[in-house]
């Protein structure tokens, strides 16, 4: 995967294409969550590993899958991380916070602002898959349960932070894995579309 | 029974043993009570407090005071609690009530009460059971599963924790904070467990976390654990003469925060919570629009409140703010600032203000303090001309003062420029009667403005006139030269004025006056510098009606030297010189001017070093030889390297490894030294020159002292003549004297005495032969027989002769006349003395001499050796003498052949030949052939070998050859060598 990574990245044409630049921001957004977890951890004593409660309802992966099926995927799961996200951190500072801000409200900080950059990006890129009928997932109706006992909040903050981190992980890998011709294809049509843009 | 039909509606129905129980209790207890009188308690009811986890327990009681009260955990039917209690009664309704807290939330598990009345010892019938639900009942909806949940306490406290599980569910364990915690089990499904003595927790909280077997399952609670509030410094002051602001100090850290838990405070019951949420701030504040006089603080969170109060009259607390919109007008010398006020009431205001002023170019700072009614504007004197300001001021109330307002912000000004100061001139004379007019650079703040140039008049006093026209110079030039001796040509040798001024754009500065006139050199005495400079001292003088000035420089400075000067006021009798560009090892002259409106005259001077240094180079050093001494000479030091004042020179003799101090010359005058005791051999010198600060490095010289090389050869040629004098003087008394010499050493061998019929003519040699076969000439009775025997050695080789007998066995030294020839032959016929030749030959052995020579009797072979007897040497003489008289005719037989073996001799043997008898009977066998088989006889002959055969001489009886043994016969070499030298110098002086 790495040198797959690697020459999205440096192609032949010495520059990134836009599923790499995804690919990297999503790698890095899993590298900054992975220490927002860590953080979380330590600062709570969760020594044990909490319950693997999924938040994020997606179809399921499947190799019959085509490229924009993957992207549509990832794309819809990181709009509910966001969602979640921005809701456990809101209700966290108002039932747990108020005290001075450390590392851990940084890094939570750092996380919720490059969260909706992959999104972004990955939107654009399911823009491109599908051409000019474009359907994006939405989150308009989601509903967040948000827990009222405060050991069940951190908890389920906690779940919100491994929903990110996993599908920050796997945005990385599934743009990493995308067909170079689609990839092309879909830079093509970007492009197009933005002439068009233009043009009006 | 009866008690049966009271509790139809009971919910717990849990256990039938705990219901036999309590059948038998109703049965014992209607009997017991039957007739006491005492009413059952009725109505019993429980209300909970789930936070505070107390139980409120309330009953219809009749007429007793005191009830006995039981809780049990229903479940497990273990009692928590049994005791007697007074409740109190409301005596409206007659209802009695008593309040139980729970150690545990009373969520955790159902608890049944249960009440009976007592009087002294006599009780009535317990009450009907009455039951608070659990959590952990099976009906119950709660989804909670840990209590209590979120719960706020404080530092140092106790709390218990419940954990009720599902149906079927296996607890792992509690955790507390990270921590396992022991665990109590309170009902099938509940389990409880106790932190004690609780430490803050962070802003989170604690967590307790209840871990089930089931990993799928965690439930847990958050504890906030922290402090009360306790605010400090809480105080109100006004701004604004009409509101008031209060402050305090938040104090210690409670741990709590956010909206829910954090610290709220009220000012007179005014909420300040809003603006003091910052926790990152440790001060707080809340305004109140009126100036109430009194105040009180109420600082709350959920662990309790901390009230402050304040009380002061409004005049008391004015602390004005910062003045606003500052503004100055400046001159060169002073400025006015003004400034603006927020509030119209400070106009009525007694107002002390603080002007804090800051020069840019030095960062100095000056504080000055005005005051007033409503102050607005204040007049800042004492400023320098050109100078940048800045400037900011606060104010407080004049009267009951509180507290200085807030500063203002900064504002900047600059002065006005103004004429610079006079320059302080001076002058610097040559020895030619040139100088320079010189003068110091003036400072920013002298200048007063940027300086466009210097002006310098020659000025004549007399004349009041100028003796030329101004001279005009940059203001980077602080000197002008000057030619006394033109100068007194202008003015008639009348005293002249140079007049140095400054000039920028306010104008020019007033003059500096200098005279030019030369001055005599004084005598400069040494001065010693302290930590203070060089300190001086003078008596004062009436004539300096102008002061002093104090001018010190470079001694060794030749021409055109950077003077520096020090201006004094008239009165001045001393001063300490001290100076940035004073160098160590440097010699200064220091003079003391007075200042007149006639001239300038010299007082006094001084010369003296800073610091003295060793002298930076080495002398120049020359050593020679005088006779016996060394003289060493140098030249002196030039001044400027001296670096120190010269107390005087150290030498030094280095001899290998020492370097010893010769002498310690200690007058710097001295140029040389003569050092004497030193003999043949090379020296080195060292001499190094010493200041208050040490030695130098020295210069050594090396100095060969040669021997006397004329008298050593006079005294060879003197001993040499002497030597040959003496010998010349021996050599000459030696012939004078020979033949006395001859007698004493050399005297004539008397002539045999011949019988008459001694026939004179010549044939052959018919000499009787002696009884010895052998000559042997005996002087004294030590020779041995070795001696007499005659070896004869081969004339033609003697190498091989030498090689036959052995190397040590020949004399090789001796002369070849002396070994073989060496006898006297007298050419005379021989003239027996005794008419018997028997007799004869007797008598010529015994008077050791003969005329016999061997010269025949050799053989061209090898040489025969005859080899004694060594045991028999020491006996050889007179059995010698028995055995040739036993054997009769013992005459020469040239021919000898060896006698015939007698039965004691073994012919096999060499000892055979080597028979003393033989020997010596045997007579001389010159021609014998034989020859030694044997090595080891080849030794023992060698052993001999060099006694035998070795003629005697005619004027000795001593052997030519040496003996055998070691020690006899170098002392025969000896005597024998004497014994030739001395019969050589007779026969060469022989006539």
């Amino acid at each position: 995967m790495a040198g797959r990574s690697t020459r999205g990245i440096n192609g032949s044409n010495g520059s990134r294409t836009a599923p790499a630049r995804a690919a990297a921001l999503a790698d890095l957004l899993h590298y900054e969550c992975s220490t927002l977890l860590e953080l979380f951890r330590k600062k709570e004593n969760f020594t044990e590993d909490v319950t693997d409660r999924r938040l994020v309802s997606v179809p399921p992966p499947s190799s019959q899958l085509d490229t924009r099926d993957k992207l549509w995927r990832i794309h819809s799961a990181l709009l509910q991380c966001q969602k979640l996200l921005e809701k456990a951190v809101a209700k966290e500072e108002e039932e747990l916070g108020g005290g001075k801000k450390g590392k851990y409200e940084n890094k939570r900080k750092l996380v919720k602002e490059r969260l909706p950059l992959l999104i972004l990006s990955t939107g654009e890129l399911l823009k491109a898959a599908e051409g000019t009928t474009s359907l994006t997932p939405s989150v308009e109706g989601l509903e967040v349960n948000v827990p009222t006992g405060l050991l069940d909040l951190k908890l389920w903050v906690y779940r919100v932070y491994k929903e990110v981190n996993y599908w920050s992980k796997t945005a990385a890998n599934t743009l990493k894995d995308l067909p170079s011709v689609i990839v092309k294809e879909g830079a093509r049509t970007t492009r197009a579309r933005n002439r068009r843009s233009t043009r009006r | 029974m009866a008690h049966l039909s009271l509790t139809p509606t009971s919910k717990l129905i849990s256990s039938g043993f705990v219901w036999l129980l309590w059948i038998v209790l109703g049965f014992s207890t209607s009997h017991t009570h039957a007739d006491t009188g005492l009413t059952v308690p009725q109505r019993v009811t429980l209300s909970p407090n789930w936070y505070t986890q107390e139980l409120s327990i309330s009953w219809l009681g009749g007429g007793a005071t005191t009830f006995d009260l039981i809780i049990l955990r229903t479940e497990f039917n273990e009692t928590v609690f049994y005791e007697t209690v007074s409740p109190t009664v409301n005596k409206v309704s007659g209802l009695h009530q008593w309040t139980w807290t729970s150690v545990n939330p009373l969520e955790c598990t159902s608890l049944s009460v249960k009440i009976c009345s007592r009087d002294g010892h006599t009780t009535s019938e317990w009450s009907q059971t009455e039951t608070l639900q659990g959590n952990d009942h099976p009906n119950s909806e709660q989804r909670v599963k840990v209590f209590p949940q979120d719960k706020v306490l404080p530092v140092g406290a106790n709390i218990t924790f419940c954990c009720i599980l599902d149906e079927g569910m296996v607890l792992d364990k509690l955790k507390y904070d990270g921590n396992t915690t022991s665990v109590t089990r309170l009902s099938r499904r509940t389990y409880s467990t106790t932190v004690f003595n609780l430490v803050a927790s962070r802003q989170s909280g604690s967590n307790m976390l209840c871990l089930p077997e089931d990993k799928e399952k965690l439930y847990g609670a958050v504890v906030f654990v922290g402090y009360p509030p306790l605010p400090i410094d809480f105080k109100c002051e006004t701004h604004d003469l009409r509101s008031a602001v209060c402050q305090w100090g938040k104090g210690r850290d409670t741990h709590l925060y956010g909206s829910q838990r954090g610290t709220r405070y009220f000012v007179n019951n005014r909420d300040c919570s809003e603006v003091n949420q910052d926790v990152g701030q440790k001060e707080a504040t809340c305004t109140l629009d009126t100036w109430e006089g009194n105040w009180t603080l109420v600082a709350k969170n959920l662990l309790g409140q901390y009230s402050l109060t304040d009380t002061a009259e409004l005049s008391h607390r004015v602390c004005p703010v910062a003045p606003d919109l500052l503004s100055v007008v400046a001159d060169a010398w002073n400025a006015s600032l003004s400034w603006h006020w927020k509030y119209d009431s400070y106009s009525s205001l007694a107002l002390v203000c603080q002007v804090e002023i800051t020069a840019t170019e030095d960062e100095k700072l000056i504080k000055r303090v005005f005051s007033g009614v409503g102050l607005r504007s204040v007049f800042l004197s004492d400023l320098y001309p050109d100078e940048h300001y800045s400037v900011k001021v606060r104010c407080g109330a004049q009267q009951n003062f509180w507290k200085w307002g807030n500063w203002s912000k900064l504002s900047s000004f600059k002065t006005k420029t103004y004429v610079p100061d006079t320059p302080d001139a001076w002058i610097w004379l040559n020895t030619d009667n040139t100088g320079k007019v010189v003068w110091k650079p003036l400072t920013r703040r002298q200048s007063h403005g940027k300086l466009t140039q210097y002006e310098v008049f020659l000025w004549s006093p007399e004349e009041n006139r100028a003796l030329a026209p101004a001279v005009t110079l940059p203001p980077n030039n602080w000197s002008m030269p000057v030619n006394l001796t033109e100068i007194a040509f202008f003015s008639n040798n009348g005293s002249v004025i140079a007049k140095v001024t400054a000039r920028n754009d306010a104008g020019s500065s007033p003059p500096a006056r200098v005279h030019l006139t030369s001055v005599e050199p004084l005598a400069a005495p040494r001065i010693v510098y302290t930590d203070q400079g060089f300190p001086l001292f003078w008596e004062n003088n009436a004539n300096a009606t102008c002061g002093y000035v104090v001018e010190w420089l470079d001694a060794f400075c030749p021409q055109d030297c950077p003077v520096e000067w020090i201006k004094l006021p008239a009165g001045t009798t001393n001063v300490s010189i001290e100076s940035a560009t004073f160098q160590p090892g440097v010699r200064y002259n220091l003079s003391l001017y007075s200042c007149s409106s006639d001239a300038r005259e010299l007082l006094k001077r001084w010369q003296g070093y800073t610091q003295e240094l060793v002298p930076s180079v080495a002398l120049t050093l020359s050593a020679s030889q005088q006779n016996a001494d060394i003289l060493l000479t140098w030249k002196e030091i030039p001044l400027v390297n001296r670096r120190g004042f010269l107390l005087g020179y150290n030498i030094y003799n280095s001899t290998g490894y020492q370097f010893k101090l010769l002498e310690n010359v200690s007058d710097p005058e001295t140029m040389s030294y003569t050092a004497k005791g030193f003999t043949k051999g090379t020296f080195k010198f060292t001499v190094k020159a010493y200041t208050a600060a040490g030695e130098n490095t020295g210069t050594t010289a090396t100095v060969t002292i040669e021997p006397y090389t004329d008298w050593l050869i006079l005294e060879i040629l003197t001993s040499l003549g002497l030597v040959t004098l003496l010998l010349a003087i021996v050599t000459f008394t030696c012939y004078k004297k020979r033949k006395w010499v001859k007698k004493a050493f050399y005297p004539d061998i008397p002539e045999p005495k011949l019988p008459s019929d001694w026939p004179r003519t010549r044939g052959p040699l018919d000499v009787k032969p002696s009884p010895h076969s052998m000559v042997c000439v005996v002087e004294t009775p030590e020779y041995d027989c070795i001696k007499d025997m005659l070896v004869a050695i081969p004339e033609e080789d003697e190498d091989d002769a030498g090689q036959g007998i052995g190397d040590e066995s020949v004399d090789t030294d001796e002369p070849t006349s002396l070994r073989y020839y060496n006898q006297m032959v007298d050419e005379r016929p021989i003239r027996p003395r005794f008419p018997d030749s028997s007799a004869s030959s007797i008598s010529s052995m015994s008077s050791a001499h003969t005329d016999v020579t061997y010269t025949g009797i050799q053989t061209s072979g090898s040489s025969l050796v005859l080899q004694l007897d060594p045991q028999g040497s020491s006996e050889c003489h007179q059995p010698q003498l028995d055995r040739s008289v036993s054997y009769g005719g013992g005459g020469y037989r040239p021919q000898m052949q060896p006698r015939a073996p007698s039965d004691d001799m073994d012919l096999s043997s060499p000892e055979s030949f080597l028979e003393p008898q033989a020997a010596c009977s045997g007579g001389y066998k010159p021609q014998g052939s034989w020859q030694l088989d044997s090595p080891v006889d080849a030794a023992e002959m060698g052993s001999l070998a060099p006694s035998l055969g070795s003629p005697t001489s005619v004027a000795s009886t001593q052997f030519l050859l040496p003996d055998g043994e070691e020690n006899t016969g170098e002392k025969r070499q000896l005597s024998s060598s004497a014994a030739s030298w001395l019969t050589n110098l007779l026969s060469s002086t022989k006539p």
